[in-house]
Formats: structure tokens, sequence, C-alpha cells
């Protein structure tokens, strides 16, 4: 299944169905290329941490953020319509009492027009599969190591909502402008498994 | 009856891995085939739901030695052929000269 | 979006089916014959189920519905909202 040989044989066989695709008008010349290229100038990380550095300095924004993310993310000229259809987005702030953490546990939906593609823990079972039962555990793995009373909230992505956490500011962050804070969020804090 | 994608709060899978500086995709062929999903699914071959539908059919044990995109492929031609696109002999794996 | 009437509002408790249906459904398995609290709606779509069979229903509408971590493993403080279509809800009596 894996390795160079593997990789090959599957590569051959993906560019065989290609082939017979186009021939039978179900994918244009350049199609795929196009595709490939259009996806890798869409979502990425560095929009979520944007958004949160927004939510950060702007509690008005973060109030309409928390209240109605779809409505609220032209105001940083972001939006949830990049990929087959526009997806709803709902998104949740991290307090001195709640933390909250996002899992796919049927497949792995992410909110990737935004973000980009999630990376391969997230649509792992060994996550998927444990986030459910034992969050605290496995933040702790991740190296997250929450006090006891603070409540955990999980966010299992089952239907058609897609879900991003805001992270608490770090203390001592004051004098940071916008972007410097955006640059401290990580796409583990926008899942909910760092801190920032 | 439950399928095997469906893990939440089961037992048994190893530790979480994380993957320093992973790159979107892993090599060119999980790139075309993510494309060449977006392409069936955007031309109404097949919706999103019978392609998650094809990806939890898979026997279980095919399932879970698949990686990601294999998993995808793996569907995508499944549903070729259930949709009357191709055969199951048209998608076969190619003939492989290696061996 | 919609002008539908929602069947649940935030603060209901309602219980999901323990049907273990034979195809594609978007109810985990470990969210099944349990008892939850509605957050909110969450917008409305076709079933997920009819649409894997390639059954284009009405749009019905999805909710974020909580769960007691205890009330779904038996163990566990946290809380987990899992996004469900009507279709998997029944309401609960609030006992006298």
């Amino acid at each position: 299944m894996s390795g160079d040989h593997g990789s090959s044989v599957i590569s051959a066989h993906v560019r065989e169905v290609e082939a017979l695709l186009e021939e039978r008008g179900l994918l244009d010349d350049g199609e795929i290329d196009r595709r490939i290229d259009e996806f890798a100038a869409g979502g990425s990380p560095a929009n979520g941490a944007r958004v949160v550095a927004r939510a950060w300095v702007d509690p008005g924004f973060a109030e309409r953020l928390l209240a109605d993310a779809n409505a609220a993310l032209p105001e940083v000229g972001l939006s949830m319509s990049g990929g087959l259809q526009e997806q709803r987005l709902k998104v949740v702030a991290n307090s001195a009492t709640e933390h909250h953490v996002v899992v796919c546990t049927l497949c792995s939906c992410y909110p990737i027009a935004l973000l980009g593609p999630s990376p391969s823990w997230y649509k792992s079972e060994a996550y998927r599969s444990r986030v459910v039962r034992d969050p605290r555990g496995v933040l702790r793995e991740f190296g997250v190591e929450l006090p006891a009373a603070t409540r955990i909230s999980v966010w299992d992505a089952s239907a058609e909502s897609r879900y991003m956490v805001v992270p608490r500011r770090p203390e001592g962050t004051e004098a940071l402008s916008e972007d410097a804070l955006a640059g401290l969020v990580s796409r583990k804090g926008l899942i909910g498994t760092a801190l920032v | 009856m439950a399928r095997v994608n469906d893990v939440g709060g089961m037992a048994g899978f190893p530790p979480i891995v994380e993957e320093p500086d992973e790159p979107r995709f892993h090599s060119d062929w999980e790139a075309h085939v993510f494309a060449l999903n977006g392409a069936l699914i955007r031309r109404g071959v097949y919706n999103l739901d019978e392609f998650r539908d094809a990806i939890e059919r898979m026997p279980p044990q095919e399932y879970l030695a698949s990686s990601y995109y294999e998993k995808w492929f793996t569907a995508i031609t499944t549903l070729l052929v259930e949709k009357g696109v191709a055969t199951a002999e048209e998608l076969a794996v190619p003939d492989d000269h290696t061996h | 979006m919609t002008t539908r009437t929602e069947r649940f509002a935030p603060g209901d408790r309602v219980r999901t089916r323990s049907v273990d249906p034979a195809g594609h459904t978007r109810l985990p398995r470990y969210a099944r014959g349990a008892v939850g609290l509605v957050v909110e709606p969450a917008g409305a779509h076709p079933l997920a189920d009819d649409r894997a069979r390639g059954v284009a229903g009405a749009a019905q509408t999805v909710y974020h519905v909580q769960f007691a971590a205890a009330d779904l493993f038996g163990a566990g403080d946290h809380t987990v909202t899992v996004e469900l279509w009507e279709h998997y809800l029944t309401p609960v009596e609030e006992q006298a």
C-alpha cells in the first residue's frame, strides 16, 4: 500500500482513470491541474489566525463572530464559500473556564475552504476515536495540560457545520499589533489541540 | 449496521502521531485524487454523501490498511462503476511490469 | 435562510434514535439512544442518509445537541456536541 513502488502503481492508476474520464467527456483537458492550483491558492491556517487576531483586538467583532461566523468573516475579507458549497461555520471561544476541541468522528469534516487541508492526525482513527471519549488525555498527549476545573467541550462535525476555535489571547501580548498576534496562532490552536 | 468509519469512542487505535511541517499532499497523485473527486461531484456524477458512503462500505480490513487518499481513490472507482461510467475491468489496476 | 418550523428549541431535551441503520448515517454510534440538550438549530439540509442513496429529500432542520460524556460513555466530565438532523431526534418529556 505504501512505499515508492505502491505509490508509483497508484500514481499510474490515477492517471489512467483520468485519461478514461477525459475520453468520456467527464473531465476537461487541464482541469485537474487547474483545480490543484486553485486549491493551493485557497484556504490556509493563516486565514484562521487573522480571524482570531481580529477577535482578540475587537470585542465587537468577536461577538459577531461567535453569533454568526459566516456573516462576520467578510469583515476580514474571508468567506466559507470556496469549497463545493458555502458551509456554515460555527466559531467557539476558549475562556478561563472552558476549552473547546473539534473532531469529525465519522470522516474528516474540516473548514477546508477557510483553513486549507487538515493535518493527518486530525483524519486518523486514533484522534477521531479517542478525543470524544477522553479529550483530557488526548490534549495531554498534545502537551496541553488543562486545570482540572476547566470544562472541556468537544464538537463533533457530524453534519453540515464546520468549526473553528478562538484560543485565549496569551498574557503579555497587549502591545502586539494585529498582524503580530495572528503570527502567534497555530493550526492546532484553531482545532483546539494547542492553547494558541 | 455500524460501519468501520464510525470510530468515535472506540479503543485500541495506536497513539496519535503528528507530522512536523506536513505538506498539503504527500505525493502528486494525492492532489490528483483530491481534484478528481471535486470535479466528479461538481459534474453531478455522484454527490458528497454517496462518496462518503462508498468509503464507509470498504471492507474494514481494507479501510484500516489504506491511507486517506487511497480510501478516496477506492471510493471514486467504486462509484464510477456503480454509476455506469466505466466497467470494473476498465478501472482495474494497470498491469504491473515490475514483478 | 428557511421559513420552516423547527420542531425543537434551544434547551429542549431530546433523545436520539437507537436504530442501527443499514446504510450511511450521520448519527454516530456513540450518540445513539442518548439524551441531550438542544443548543441551537443550525440550518436545514436534506437528510444525509437519503442523499447517500441518491434520494433528494426535503430539507429538514439540523441541531447542535450537547451530551454529557457520562451519558454517552458512563464516564467523563466533558460534553460532546453533535450536529444532528431532526429525523434522528425525539422529544423527551420533562419529568414532573
